[in-house]
């Protein structure tokens, strides 16, 4: 045994366990978060079986005959099938909002006809993409293992599936929308990926660089010098925005390489142009995005500051910006992979009043044309931008950016001066 | 000539809390143009805190200060334009050389590149670091940092120049330096300086007037050499030891 040993690390777990920023960003944040992050998980996969189990299906049957009748008796044995009169597919399409369906299998007149002679028969099967999450294309699934059911009992590949996707309410034939969610679950990552690491890089620079002021004890000099106070706010906040924004480039170029390997989900020798399929956004989609990106980040990188201002070195001050983590990664993870309509309505509202989700739910808004619901994001982010904003503005604006301290017993801002002031 | 000269501080009646805390009670103090004034008195007397509210960092609870006329409160934007302040123990940019430190803070003062270095040169002057101040902050000694933090006070001729404890953690031959450097300046540009330090001796050689703080209050105040015949003392630190009852 080292001599001294046991002594030393007991005055390190001390020291360290009873500084309140460890204490509570070390243990009692992941205590909170990774149990929330597992309920959502599970909430995920347990919303994705149920969406399984309540799959609804049209059938458009052109077939009067009796194989067509067992197949749709088969399907709706354990899915919810509506049989609907109509001509043409476009016309189904129309009706899958009254039905709360996302898929469609049309029954070609032949069904029986070769079902009955042993021939394999073509169904054409259309599912609807919305481009909401990760466990979009559960819907789809669940109809191919029926099919793949029915086939064992009647004959192998006996009935045969077209696949077409139904994108923005248009038909576009030729398309798996499964492997279309493949390809497109690189957007699906990448904006929360990107959107946590960016706010959070970003957090962090803008609090060292209040913090650091502090420190290096330059704020108070800052402050007394012929400069609006205001300039002293922007200039941290664009500056955090410069650094965070090439560091979030050089990690997307990285990010990018790792996305490569999903790839491999995507059967070989499949390529759908994105563009022409409508699957990019617009101009205004990106410009939107953009904006919502940036009254995003703007928002937490004055809150960071705010509360940096309370932190008196660069320790303290990363470790309380950690509290608003949650706030990030929490509605990042759930929008990955869950579409929050589908969310119980307390948990929207939720979603929907962190700030920090709506570049989120604006990234897959643009991309299927739902340029409101962007829009509606940036207008509520930038008003909490602005009261943010406000808060920080006021904070610089008076001796408060000097005097205030947080207490970490309760998290109540203590007045006590210390002995430096003073003096 | 001496009664033509203009007030430059003027504190009447000032007082400041920290919620319980009372940190000055008040407070009325005179500095005079082109004098060198001194606060003294022991840690936590209050002289930062009357420093920072001279220097228009922190608000007064009651009473006011007025630097060459201009309330610090009302017409703070104003003041800073003619004043500089030296925190104690403040630092520099530790990843800025000190040249990039003394052009970042001379640009909020000059108008023009060529008055930027005017007063840059000035300042390098004023440090005597020489080459050292094209090396990063974070290299220098304390004392080279300090030299360059009084040398920012100074280079841009400010009508008053707030020091707080410009010589604190200094060796013996850094303090005479940069009392030299305050001496000498005050001399040739005409600068008002306020300043404080624990350090009564060395206040002695460099004001003409002090005041001696004691828990928020101002217990004396005058030329030193006054105070110490009027108290019959050998020196400053007995004057306030006295004054204080201390002694």
């Amino acid at each position: 045994m080292l001599k001294g040993f046991g002594n030393f690390l007991l005055k390190e777990l001390k020291e360290l366990l009873r500084d309140p920023k460890i204490f509570l960003g070390m243990i009692i944040v992941p205590l909170i978060m990774f149990p929330v992050l597992g309920a959502v998980m599970s909430f995920s996969v347990q919303s994705a079986q149920e969406s399984a189990v309540k799959t609804t299906v049209l059938v458009v049957n052109h077939d009067s005959g009796e194989s067509s009748t067992q197949f749709i008796a088969f399907l709706n044995s354990s899915l919810r099938v509506f049989v609907v009169n109509v001509s043409t597919i476009e016309d189904a399409v129309v009706l899958l909002p009254d039905y709360n369906a996302s898929e469609i299998i049309e029954i070609p007149s032949i069904f029986s006809q070769n079902v009955t002679a042993g021939m394999a028969v073509q169904v054409g099967f259309f599912s609807v993409f919305s481009g909401t999450g990760l466990f979009e294309g559960v819907g789809s699934s669940i109809v191919d293992t029926f099919v793949s059911q029915f086939n064992r009992y009647v004959a192998p590949d006996i009935v045969v599936q077209e696949k077409s996707a139904i994108i923005k309410g248009k038909i576009v034939e030729g398309v798996d929308p499964q492997t279309l969610s493949s390809l497109m679950i690189s957007q699906a990552i990448a904006m929360p990926i990107t959107l946590m690491i960016l706010l959070s890089y970003s957090m962090q620079i803008a609090a060292t660089s209040v913090a650091m002021e502090k420190e290096e004890k330059t704020l108070e000099t800052l402050l007394t010098l012929p400069m609006d106070r205001f300039a002293i706010l922007m200039g941290k906040l664009s500056g955090s925005i410069i650094i965070a924004g090439v560091g979030a480039v050089a990690y997307m170029i990285g990010f990018n390489y790792y996305l490569g390997s999903f790839s491999s989900l995507v059967p070989a020798g499949t390529t759908y142009d994105l563009v022409s399929l409508g699957l990019v956004p617009s101009l205004l989609g990106y410009l939107l995005l953009g904006i919502s990106l940036f009254v995003a980040l703007l928002s937490a990188l004055a809150i960071a500051v705010i509360i940096s201002s309370f932190a008196e070195d660069v320790r303290s001050a990363q470790s309380v910006v950690g509290y608003i983590y949650p706030l990030i990664f929490i509605p990042s993870l759930v929008l990955m992979y869950i579409d929050v309509n589908t969310l119980p309505l307390a948990i929207q509202i939720l979603i929907y009043a962190i700030p920090y989700s709506h570049p989120i739910i604006a990234s897959k808004a643009v991309i299927m044309g739902d340029y409101l619901t962007a829009v509606l994001g940036i207008i509520y982010v930038s008003a909490f931008t602005l009261v943010v904003m406000y808060a920080a503005s006021r904070l610089f604006a008076t001796e408060k950016i000097l005097t205030a301290k947080l207490k970490f017993r309760g998290l109540r801002r203590s007045r006590k001066p210390s002995d430096t002031e003073l003096q | 000539m001496w009664f033509n000269l203009e007030v430059a501080v003027e504190a009447v009646d000032l007082s400041k809390r920290f919620g319980a805390i009372t940190a000055l009670e008040h407070l009325d103090l005179n500095v005079e143009e082109t004098e060198i004034f001194g606060l003294i008195g022991p840690n936590g007397a209050g002289k930062t805190t009357a420093l920072r509210i001279v220097s228009t960092l922190l608000l007064p609870s009651s009473g006011y200060v007025k630097v060459f006329g201009m309330d610090v409160v009302r017409e703070a934007s104003e003041v800073r334009k003619i004043l500089t302040y030296l925190p104690e123990e403040a630092g520099a940019y530790p990843n800025l050389s000190g040249w990039e430190y003394l052009e970042f803070m001379a640009r909020f003062t000059s108008k023009s590149k060529e008055e930027t270095q005017r007063i840059v040169k000035e300042a390098a002057e004023i440090c005597g670091l020489g080459e050292r101040l094209r090396s990063k902050a974070k290299t220098y000694s304390k004392g080279m940092k300090r030299r360059l933090l009084v040398a920012r006070a100074l280079m841009t001729k400010p009508k008053l120049a707030i020091l707080d404890e410009p010589t604190s953690g200094l060796d013996v031959l850094h303090s005479y330096h940069v009392r030299e450097i305050i001496k000498r300046y005050v001399k040739e540009h005409n600068v008002t300086v306020l300043l404080s330090s624990h350090n009564m001796l060395e206040v002695e050689h460099l004001c003409n007037r002090v005041a001696l703080v004691n828990k928020g209050k101002i217990v004396a105040m005058g030329k030193p050499q006054e105070l110490q015949e009027k108290f019959s003392s050998a020196n400053l630190e007995e004057v306030f030891a006295k004054v204080v009852g201390f002694a």
